[in-house]
């Protein structure tokens, strides 16, 4: 019984999410589609880069090929469906284009290696989601990109496998800090229900920056971005304000011009922890100043991967890497990917 | 004796080899620098590493002193390995390619008002070669730039601008696409500015409301792909080619 039994039955769709390229994505890929196909769960594959081709674009080092079973729907765009060894029955277009061609659904005729592609932008990644779903597949897995977190938000999956190891850092306790910053975030305390998450949950659909006071009374302010808008956020919280509410990133630019003692006395709520573009060290600076961070949703981690390898060469003992981390992170499966 | 597979005088495409005097004479040029004080100890350093790179009978043809203990080399060598060009798929843009006055034309058909791109080389990259290219009037090598075609505004931010801002600016002017020019890949950096960015597009919600292209020398299709982009270009393409793009692009994603 493999990990992938317990999480099919409580998710549907599944983010693999790097900390950093070379993490070991497709190396959890990999393992997770050998599970299902254990487990005869009928899987859909997806990616918001590329994936399974032999040779890194970047780093030009050696990667994991991705081997697909019968059965499996998956999304490949024209350029590569070619140089797909696997037999690819192409079910349907669909309208999204990626730069190397249109992307296809497609169902594993005869199993063999593919080379997959889906879309760039993460809401057309849900709505192919859907897609595949119609199609009949029981759990979908989107493949990350590079270290790129948004398709952990909650909106496009259910859960994550966070992907992390030794290329992060030569020292195994900055890759386990950084790792433990992430699950962190990902498990930022939700906005309790009320009158004030109901007040920003009433004016979510405007995409504007909403300050509400402790009576639920909302105030809307006429930004169109909070980049590089912190003096007029500063200007709009008064003494009643509880709380910020922010809908896009939230990035140093948003919070800089803020008065200390204001930083202080409001919380700061966002949709959901992907919108966060706080650096570990800022954001322990922040913590200290009683910077107050909640989200209207958080992301569920569903377990971390480590790879205790770095393409660049060195290596960390096995078990010492995931006894590590698993002791940083005792609420999560710790997987070692390479055993 | 064995048949000589390599030493043919005709092209073979499964066996493909640098050109020089003759045909599949492997000969190659290579210029690089040591660190290591010029003089003989230098040139023999500069041969025997070509000869490592597998090239036979390395000559080092110029050597010239670039002080402080760096010596720079021109290098012949005889290159011994060859290429199968007949396997090699590479991915290209799909779009077709308009001339300057058939993109202004083509707005005017089918998009029916003016055209926003706005663009700026991001991050810490001070290098403006790019982005002007493309979007200033005057262009390069003879391709006039987007601010000369017909119902396109264009807007060129500079260079060194952080990656909110730029979104910033695009959220103002409700552009329809955004440039982002990297020029300076030193240690990948230009990997970790693009997904910033791309990440941020997504964070404020445009990403699926704007076309988001990158170009620079190191940049291609299959990159743009890999780290989220719409499309990249590369050297070699132009005002045109960027336009082009966006306006077939905007059409058939009904974003008129």
């Amino acid at each position: 019984m493999g990990l992938l039994y317990d999480l099919s039955s409580k998710y549907k769709t599944l983010s693999i999410v790097g900390m950093a390229k070379n993490a070991g994505k497709t190396t959890a890929l990999n393992y997770l589609i050998e599970e299902a196909e254990d487990e005869s769960i009928k899987l859909g594959i997806t990616s918001t880069g590329r994936d399974g081709e032999c040779t890194d674009l970047v780093t030009g080092t050696d990667k994991p090929r991705v081997y697909l079973y019968e059965d499996t729907i998956v999304t490949v765009p024209t350029q590569l469906y070619e140089l797909a060894e696997a037999g690819l029955e192409i079910l349907q277009k669909s309208k999204y284009r990626t730069s190397i061609g249109e992307l296809m659904l497609c169902r594993v005729a005869d199993s063999g290696y593919v080379q997959i592609a889906g879309p760039v932008a993460v809401a057309d990644t849900k709505r192919m989601c859907d897609e595949m779903f119609k199609l009949g597949c029981e759990l979908i897995m989107i493949d990350g990109a590079i270290d790129r977190k948004s398709i952990a938000s909650p909106e496009t999956s259910d859960a994550i496998i966070l992907s992390t190891g030794a290329v992060i850092s030569r020292t195994m306790k900055k890759v386990v800090e950084e790792t433990a910053h992430i699950v962190h975030l990902y498990s930022l305390p939700e906005l309790e229900e009320g009158k004030i998450r109901k007040g920003i949950e009433n004016n979510c659909e405007c995409d504007k920056i909403i300050i509400v006071n402790k009576e639920g009374k909302v105030k809307i302010l006429d930004l169109l971005t909070g980049l590089g808008a912190s003096r007029f956020i500063d200007e709009a919280i008064d003494d009643t304000a509880d709380s910020v509410f922010i809908p896009g990133a939230l990035t140093n630019s948003v919070i800089s011009d803020i008065h200390p003692k204001k930083i202080k006395n409001v919380r700061f709520v966002l949709k959901d922890p992907t919108k966060i573009f706080i650096n570990n060290r800022d954001y322990k600076h922040l913590l200290k100043k009683g910077f107050r961070l909640q989200v209207l949703k958080n992301i569920e981690v569903a377990a971390v991967t480590v790879n205790p390898f770095a393409p660049s060469g060195y290596s960390f003992e096995h078990e010492a890497l995931r006894d590590a981390m698993q002791e940083a992170i005792p609420n999560i499966p710790v997987i070692d990917v390479r055993i | 004796m064995a048949k000589c597979e390599t030493a043919n005088t005709s092209v073979d495409l499964t066996k493909v080899k640098p050109y020089g005097d003759t045909m599949n004479d492997g000969q190659m040029e290579m210029t690089f620098t040591l660190p290591v004080p010029y003089g003989d100890e230098a040139d023999e350093a500069a041969r025997q590493l070509v000869k490592k790179m597998g090239c036979e009978e390395p000559s080092v043809v110029y050597s010239h002193d670039m002080g402080g203990g760096y010596t720079f080399f021109v290098v012949y060598g005889k290159c011994q390995h060859t290429i199968d060009y007949s396997t090699i798929h590479v991915a290209k843009v799909e779009s077709e390619v308009m001339e300057r006055d058939e993109c202004g034309k083509f707005i005017e058909e089918n998009i029916g008002r003016d055209v926003i791109i706005i663009g700026a080389t991001t991050g810490f990259d001070a290098h403006t070669v790019g982005i002007d290219a493309i979007i200033n009037m005057k262009g390069f090598h003879g391709h006039f730039g987007l601010e000369r075609f017909k119902n396109v505004i264009s807007i060129n931010m500079g260079s060194q601008v952080p990656n909110e801002e730029l979104i910033a600016k695009a959220k103002e002017l409700h552009a329809d696409a955004i440039l982002v020019s990297q020029t300076v890949t030193q240690k990948d950096i230009h990997i970790q500015n693009l997904t910033e960015m791309v990440e941020l597009m997504e964070a404020e919600g445009l990403r699926d409301k704007m076309l988001l292209l990158c170009g620079g020398p190191r940049i291609s299709h299959e990159l743009a792909q890999e780290l989220g982009y719409d499309a990249g270009f590369g050297s070699d393409t132009y005002a045109e080619h960027v336009c082009s793009y966006i306006i077939t692009e905007m059409v058939k994603r009904g974003r008129i």
